[in-house]
């Protein structure tokens, strides 16, 4: 599903900021990386949704060596990621519920191809008020979650999630928690990343632990 | 409610294509009276050059020891077997110093030599000869010369040419500022939308979905600003042919001529100027598309 070898990473001229990174993400699994802020756990995850590419060592995604794909073949490759940014990211001059549909319709859907299903997922969400609300009047929680949303409409295989609990309280954390964890036991791959301890103990699975630029398994 | 017209992906408002729609009308704006101008001055040039060529004249001059008088009604009669020509007629001595009278003044002309000028009718569907009518014409008598007027057709049509030309080029200008201003405005939309345009990237969307999107607000400005341009167009010379500025005479009478013509040409002014705003859209469409093809290659 996912593999990293030996991947070496620095913005620029910059310092190493990845330094021989290697690890294998199997399909179905569900992951945890943490580490400090600043460690490079947002970088980690640009790379695996194709923003920014490694200095060094490959990448492989669904079988495929995607370390030097071409611009043009990126867009497929992207379909099949879903991606919760840390900072959310959604276009403040569209409705929720066109935020959450953009997926599909980068995709060539209309309306009525998304609408239902966007709103059930709204609804699963508990966004289904907010559908037609725009994101700048929305609470942090409810941009959390449009942004969940928006990463998950189009049933990705592979899940990234920046920190998609540091914006709420612990108990929309522990629901957003078990909302992950509901969408990997219906077959999505999820890499969650947080350098929230406390909620390694809600979800038992294996955690990557990034420091000083390289990564181990606890 | 569920099915309801998503919102745009690019957000609609957008300064920059705001002052593209001023800058654009004008350009319009100008490129329609360029056009009136060049449509205008192929038409005059047609008339004179029409009224001219059906007119010739042969001047009979003095020469010393021959009867003017006598070489007049040679060179009528040998106007008048020659095939092609339908009627000659001399305008007299009066009206011949009164030709003059411009130039040299009312007094004194008996004591000159006054060329004798006569009007030659010409069957425009069969034209005679008119170099060998002028070889004839020399025979008959040593002072008579054929003024066909080509001479001043020639210069006329060259004038013409260099007018049309002029205006062709104007065109040309104005369609490349145009290109250019759209390039600087599509970066100007591009760069201000590029979060969003790097979140559209980052769900997968194509190069070509996201220009297309951003094309679409180039559509709506360039059909605003090409109707303006052209209405504003309609409107000066619409202005310019009723004002009844004395200075202006031509002007006005040429301006109402655009629309006012007799027979099948009269869309062919508006078709011209509707023109405007569809070419100045395509040409938005294209180079908008382009710029932005290449430089959302650009971005990573
Ligand atoms: N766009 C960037 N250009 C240069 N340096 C960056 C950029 N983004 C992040 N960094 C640096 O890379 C390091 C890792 O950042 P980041 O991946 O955001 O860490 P984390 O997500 O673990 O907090 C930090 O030192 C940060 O300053
Ligand atoms: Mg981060």
């Amino acid at each position: 599903m996912l593999e990293l070898q030996n991947v070496g990473f620095r913005y620029g001229r910059g310092q190493d900021i990845l330094r021989e990174v290697s690890f294998r993400l199997q399909r179905g699994a569900f992951s945890f990386l943490t580490g400090p802020s600043g460690a490079g756990k947002t970088t980690l995850l640009r790379l695996l949704f194709l923003a920014l590419r490694p200095t060094s060592g490959r990448i492989h995604l669904f079988g495929e060596d995607v370390t030097r794909l071409p611009r043009t073949a990126l867009p497929p490759v992207r379909r099949r990621v879903g991606v919760v940014f840390q900072e959310f990211r959604l276009l403040d001059h569209l409705t929720t519920f066109d935020n959450v549909a953009l997926p599909l319709r980068v995709q060539g859907q209309g309306p009525a191809d998304y609408s239902r299903d966007v709103m059930d997922l709204l609804d699963w969400v508990g966004l289904k008020k907010q559908a037609h609300a725009y994101p700048p009047v929305l609470s942090g929680g409810e941009k959390q979650r449009a942004a969940i949303a928006r990463a998950v409409i189009a049933k990705p295989e592979l899940l990234l999630a920046d920190e998609p609990t540091g914006n709420v309280d612990p108990v929309l954390a522990r629901r957003l928690i078990h909302l992950f964890a509901e969408l990997n036991r219906l077959g999505t791959t999820v890499l969650l990343a947080t350098h929230d301890q406390g909620l390694f103990k809600q979800v038992r699975a294996p955690v990557l632990h990034l420091q000083d630029g390289t990564l181990r398994t606890l | 409610m569920a099915d309801r017209k998503p919102g745009p992906v690019i957000p609609r408002e957008a300064a920059s294509l705001r002052t593209m729609t001023a800058t654009m009308a004008v350009m319009c704006y100008l490129a329609c009276l360029a056009i009136g101008a060049l449509i205008l001055i192929n038409r005059a040039v047609d008339n004179w050059a029409r009224g001219l060529s059906q007119e010739v004249t042969v001047q009979v001059r003095e020469i010393e020891a021959r009867d003017i008088d006598a070489d007049v009604s040679a060179v009528i009669s040998l106007l008048k077997e020659t095939p092609g020509v339908t009627g000659a007629e001399d305008i007299g001595r009066e009206a011949a110093e009164k030709l003059l009278e411009p130039w040299l003044g009312s007094e004194g002309l008996d004591a000159l030599p006054v060329p004798r000028i006569i009007r030659v009718a010409v069957d425009q569907a069969r034209p005679p000869d008119f170099e060998s009518l002028a070889a004839d014409l020399k025979q008959v008598s040593p002072g008579a010369s054929l003024d066909t007027h080509r001479r001043w057709e020639d210069e006329l049509t060259r004038m013409a040419g260099t007018l049309t030309a002029l205006s062709v080029l104007i065109l040309l200008l104005i369609s490349g500022s145009a290109v250019a201003m759209v390039i600087f405005a599509t970066r100007a939309v591009l760069d201000a939308n590029r979060q969003t345009v790097d979140v559209l990237h980052l769900v997968g969307a194509e190069d070509a979905y996201i220009a297309r999107a951003i094309n679409r607000r180039f559509l709506a400005t360039g059909l605003w600003s090409g109707g303006l341009g052209v209405l504003l167009a309609l409107l000066t010379f619409f202005i310019l042919g009723n004002a009844g500025l004395p200075q202006a005479d031509g002007l006005a009478s040429a301006s109402r001529s655009l629309f006012y013509v007799p027979g099948a040409s009269v869309w062919l002014v508006p078709l011209a100027l509707l023109s405007v705003p569809v070419v100045g859209t395509m040409l938005a469409l294209v180079t908008s598309r382009i710029t932005l093809l290449r430089m959302l290659r650009t971005l990573p």
